[in-house]
């Protein structure tokens, strides 16, 4: 497979221009800004079948397709690289070793959009990474492939890096508008929607790291080269982040549908230590989690993933294996995101510390009859009913956690303790 | 960056905003009734038209929408996920669920997410029996809550400004008070920190919430989360009788329900009325009947005797003013600017019968308002100075050359109304040198006030509250009073004090009662032709606005 996202990572120095440059880069931008219109832009993109990666995977040149062309306000394009979901750290790597892709896949689709303002959100505590996104930002102004009349082709276009202060939720793209705008990391309720309504009221475009830094290869090889690759609904490749009980940790390019357990046995060289494995969360912490059982069919595509009854999300594949307490990892969980709510809506507000202390409660041995019908009945009644999906994100992986590892919590419940020894309830 | 929508950004999600932009005709059905409505209206407001009240907390009509609390969660056809009410624009065909068993279900959910870090200290709240958490529970979810782990605590009976005051653990951060604050006052001192359930509501550090509006957030509150300091620990609610009446601060007019107890004013609550203020009340309002009622009543009529005033008979009282101002002519007569339409033009028709030799005046003092005063308050704390004046109590160039010609000691009698002139201004002196120039000077009032104890006769008379009739808005709407609390006795109403005069003075007139003085005033002044006092109703009457402009 040809890779499309870390084609330019094991070069030494690939963050700089001049390495980014040796190796083709900004060719496919200049070629976009000069001889490509946006229209016909944002119909190679729709071609390519190229999906968000920022977890929702919504078509990228639809989104850009919702903006109205006519609006007389600004435009705004925003890069997401708030990466907080947890087992989630592929954007950072990209951040971190090809800066300057993420920067012309941004240009594009600001030009796509006809945006003249671009912004990088990047998460706070990923400082390294944005003190190297702003050097690659002045190394490509410099070069005149950002600012006014960018390469004598009349288009301007302005790229601010913006460091958030380290919250989850200023990730879900209405929160991250709040919080450029100036104002508190809320997300908006919806509608109205960014594509008219975003940042400061203007129409506004928000996309993944992983999915803009696509954007140059696709425009280089072409949309079909793009598309002949993946599954017929899930186009192209993907990153994974693997973490968790597995040989060989780390971020993997993979093509769509790629076999999951294929991909963990040997490219990842399976769980350690002889250890069983006991549940894997494809697609980050805010996904549910799938059993063994689960996960023997299943391919690294959105539908199949889907279909084995969790989602691809960000493709943070988090592993455990048959050490695990099932109850400690479900009031991990738990925990962050009763901390990471932004406690704007009820539901969630005060939903996700109730079950955060329930799944507490369970851990230290102080679990009640009742106490698992109560966290399958909160997570239902927070799901779906929140401003913003954070509610489901923390409502989904709540209730799969009881669902598929019920015996293992009542076991908890009535001997007040955890009962996994070497790897099987004692 | 700047763009060009900053400056309405704020709006750009009220529905007032949206209405403007679009007024086309919709239809669709909410619980199977059909709602004709228009574009750009939400689900809540078009079933608000035909009368269906969606359970909410944060909506507020005059507030943008935050579609936090969630409780105006209903079922809309053809939608999988229930949707927010109040932020849900109508669609032609829509049809809209509001008691189907899922959306009675999540309504009991929010309820008890509402709840679990909720003290429900009801019985030492003020809010109770007011609190829109008691009567939603009442009406949507009649349960014990699941949740059995330790509640979270926040900040208890937190002095906000002088006039209200915070408890963390009530508030459901519905974000309310702070739109308000951003959007009505634009004075931003609330903002809400904190994450997760350990949001709460805060001050900016260094600011006071002591803005002219304050109070108000006290009545959109929907919980027991702010308190009026004022009114707070003195009744419980369900104690108050209501009586609708109009605001005696200033000429603006504002429409209130007098709320009391054990024949007391305990506080003023806004009625809406979108012609006049809306939903609001400003804070000198909201507290002026301190100041308008109370302290040591008069109920006895006074008469200067040697060495001083003396109790006398209404009769000897009535007759010695009678015979005192006739024999003191050129007369002055100075009324409040509080006293009704009806006690106005009896007491122009009473001086004039006593001499046409005489001046009348309304008290009335102007003084400069801050942008957030403007909002609502007008510059004076004359509520009725225009209806009385178009009654006759007005002479040519105003207070003014009226006050001149008392200092230059034009006038010999003098009749003073519901004021205490001494307390008008700093210049106390020369305004008691000039009241003792007076051969004669009555005062009408309900306390023995400075200017009272000048008086050769002091008539006992009847406060805020005590009265009905009308006061004549600054933009000429005529709207009705009501009587509230029950004058001591001894005491009479100012109309039937002039209605004796006028009889006394052999003039007879066929009226007596507030309601049958404003039928013949209606009849003599013209401004207020075919005006009857029934149909001033609960919303007032535009003057030269015909029925278009009543509400
Ligand atoms: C709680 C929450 C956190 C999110 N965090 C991120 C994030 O860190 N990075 C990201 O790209 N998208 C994140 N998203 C998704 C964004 O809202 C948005 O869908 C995405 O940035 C769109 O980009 P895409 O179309 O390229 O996928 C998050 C969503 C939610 C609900
Ligand atoms: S769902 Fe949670 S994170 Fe999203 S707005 Fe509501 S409280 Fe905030
Ligand atoms: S706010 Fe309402 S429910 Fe809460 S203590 Fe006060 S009266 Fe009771
Ligand atoms: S103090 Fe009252 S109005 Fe303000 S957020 Fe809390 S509950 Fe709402
Ligand atoms: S009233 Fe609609 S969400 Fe609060």
């Amino acid at each position: 497979m040809e890779k499309v996202l870390l084609r330019n990572i094991d070069v030494p120095d690939s963050h700089t221009l001049a390495v980014y440059s040796s190796r083709g880069g900004y060719r496919p931008w200049q070629e976009v800004v000069k001889n490509i219109r946006p229209e016909q832009l944002i119909e190679e993109i729709k071609a390519s079948g190229l999906r968000g990666r920022g977890g929702a995977g919504f078509p990228t040149g639809m989104k850009w397709g919702f903006v109205p062309k006519d609006s007389p306000k600004p435009k705004y394009m925003v890069c997401n690289a708030d990466e907080s979901e947890p087992g989630t750290f592929k954007d950072r790597l990209l951040i971190e070793k090809d800066p300057h892709a993420i920067i012309e896949g941004t240009l594009m689709a600001a030009y796509a959009i006809q945006s003249h303002t671009a912004f990088i959100y990047i998460r706070g505590e990923l400082a390294f990474g944005a003190n190297i996104l702003e050097r690659a930002v002045d190394e490509a102004t410099q070069a005149g492939y950002i600012g006014k009349n960018i390469l004598g082709s009349g288009y301007d276009v302005d790229l601010i890096v913006h460091r958030g202060a380290g919250a989850y939720i200023c990730g879900e793209e209405t929160a991250l508008l709040s919080s450029l705008e100036g104002g508190r990391g809320w997300p908006k309720v919806k509608p109205p929607f960014p594509a008219t309504h975003g940042l400061f009221g203007c129409p506004t475009v928000v996309n993944n790291v992983e999915t803009l830094a696509a954007l140059p290869w696709i425009i280089e090889h072409g949309a079909a080269a793009y598309a002949a690759m993946g599954t017929d609904k899930s186009k192209g490749t993907k990153l994974f982040s693997v973490s968790g009980h597995i040989s060989k940790p780390g971020v993997y390019e993979l093509e769509m549908g790629y076999p999951l357990m294929k991909f963990l046995e040997e490219d990842c060289g399976g769980v350690p230590n002889g250890r069983r494995l006991k549940g894997v969360i494809p697609g980050g912490g805010s996904m549910p989690v799938l059993r063994p059982d689960e996960l023997e069919k299943v391919n690294l595509d959105y539908e199949s993933v889907q279909a084995a009854g969790s989602l691809l999300g960000s493709g943070g594949v988090i592993v455990m294996d048959d050490g695990t307490c099932m109850v400690r990892a479900a009031w991990n969980l738990a925990r962050f995101f009763a901390h990471e709510s932004c406690g704007q809506c009820s539901p969630c507000r005060e939903g996700c510390h109730w079950m955060e202390k329930i799944f507490h409660r369970i851990e230290q041995g102080e679990g009640r009859k009742g106490d698992l019908e109560l966290i399958l009945n909160v997570s239902g009644n927070i799901m779906g009913n929140t401003i913003c999906p954070f509610g489901d994100a923390a409502a989904m992986p709540a209730a799969a956690f009881v669902r598929k590892y019920r015996e293992e919590f009542e076991e908890h419940i009535t001997q007040k303790r955890c009962t996994i020894r070497n790897g099987v309830m004692e | 960056m700047d763009c060009w929508a900053g400056p309405l950004l704020q709006y750009s999600n009220t529905p007032i905003f949206r209405h403007l932009i679009l007024m086309d005709p919709i239809k669709l059905t909410i619980d199977g009734k059909e709602v004709a409505t228009t574009k750009g209206k939400t689900v809540i407001e078009a079933a608000a038209e035909i009368g269906i009240d969606i359970p909410h907390y944060c909506y507020h009509p005059k507030l943008s929408i935050a579609g936090n609390c969630r409780m105006c969660l209903v079922e809309i056809e053809r939608m999988p996920k229930l949707q927010i009410a109040c932020n849900m624009p109508v669609v032609e065909g829509m049809s809209v669920l509001t008691q189907s068993p899922k959306v009675l279900a999540i309504r009991k959910a929010v309820m008890e997410f509402l709840l679990v870090n909720h003290p429900l200290d009801c019985p030492i709240c003020d809010q109770a029996g007011e609190c829109w958490l008691q009567d939603y529970y009442m009406q949507h979810d009649l349960q014990g809550s699941r949740f059995q782990e330790r509640k979270e605590h926040d900040r208890k009976r937190e002095v906000f400004g002088p006039n209200v005051v915070f408890d963390g653990e009530r508030c459901i951060k519905c974000t309310r008070c702070v739109r308000f604050f951003q959007e009505v006052t634009r004075t931003d001192e609330l903002s809400v920190v904190n994450r997760g359930d350990h949001s709460t509501i805060a001050l900016f550090p260094g600011t006071v919430l002591d803005n002219p509006l304050s109070g108000n957030v006290v009545d959109i509150c929907p919980v027991g989360a702010l308190t009026d300091r004022d009114f707070r620990f003195k009744v419980r609610v369900w104690y108050l009788q209501k009586t609708s009446s109009i605001c005696p601060g200033c000429s603006t007019g504002c429409n209130v329900s007098v709320e009391t107890y054990q024949n007391r004013i305990a506080r003023f609550k806004p009625r809406i009325n979108e012609a006049v203020n809306s939903h609001w009340l400003c804070d000198e309002g909201r507290y002026c009947f301190h100041d308008l009622t109370g302290g040591e009543r008069l109920t006895t009529p006074m008469i200067r005797q040697e060495g001083g005033l003396v109790p006398t008979t209404w009769e000897r009282a009535l007759e010695a003013m009678l015979s005192g101002l006739r024999g003191a002519i050129p007369l002055a007569g100075i009324l409040s600017g509080r006293n009704t339409n009806e006690e106005a033009f009896l007491f122009a028709k009473l001086m004039k019968k006593l001499s046409q030799d005489c001046a009348l005046e309304v008290l009335y003092q102007e003084r400069e308002l801050s942008e957030v005063q403007k909002i609502l308050m007008s510059p004076d704390r004359s509520p009725n100075f225009r209806g009385a004046r178009e009654m006759g109590v007005s002479s040519n160039g105003g207070l003014e050359p009226l006050m001149r010609k008392l200092f230059d000691g034009h006038f010999s009698g003098a009749y003073v109304v519901g004021e205490d002139l001494m307390g008008i201004n700093n210049d106390q002196d020369r305004i008691r040198q000039m009241l003792q120039k007076l051969s004669f000077l009555v005062v009408q009032d309900i306390r023995m006030t400075e200017t009272a104890q000048l008086a050769h006769v002091v008539l006992p008379s009847t406060q805020f509250g005590e009265k009905e009739g009308t006061y004549t808005n600054r933009n000429g709407r005529v709207q009705k009073l009501n009587i509230a609390t029950i004058a001591p006795e001894g005491a009479l109403q100012d109309c039937e004090i002039f209605v004796r005069l006028l009889d006394a003075a052999g003039d007879k007139v066929s009226y007596s009662t507030p309601v049958e003085v404003f039928d013949a005033l209606a009849k003599e002044v013209p401004a207020y032709h075919g005006l009857n006092y029934a149909a001033i109703g609960e919303q007032g009457i535009q003057l030269g606005g015909g029925e278009a402009k009543q509400q």
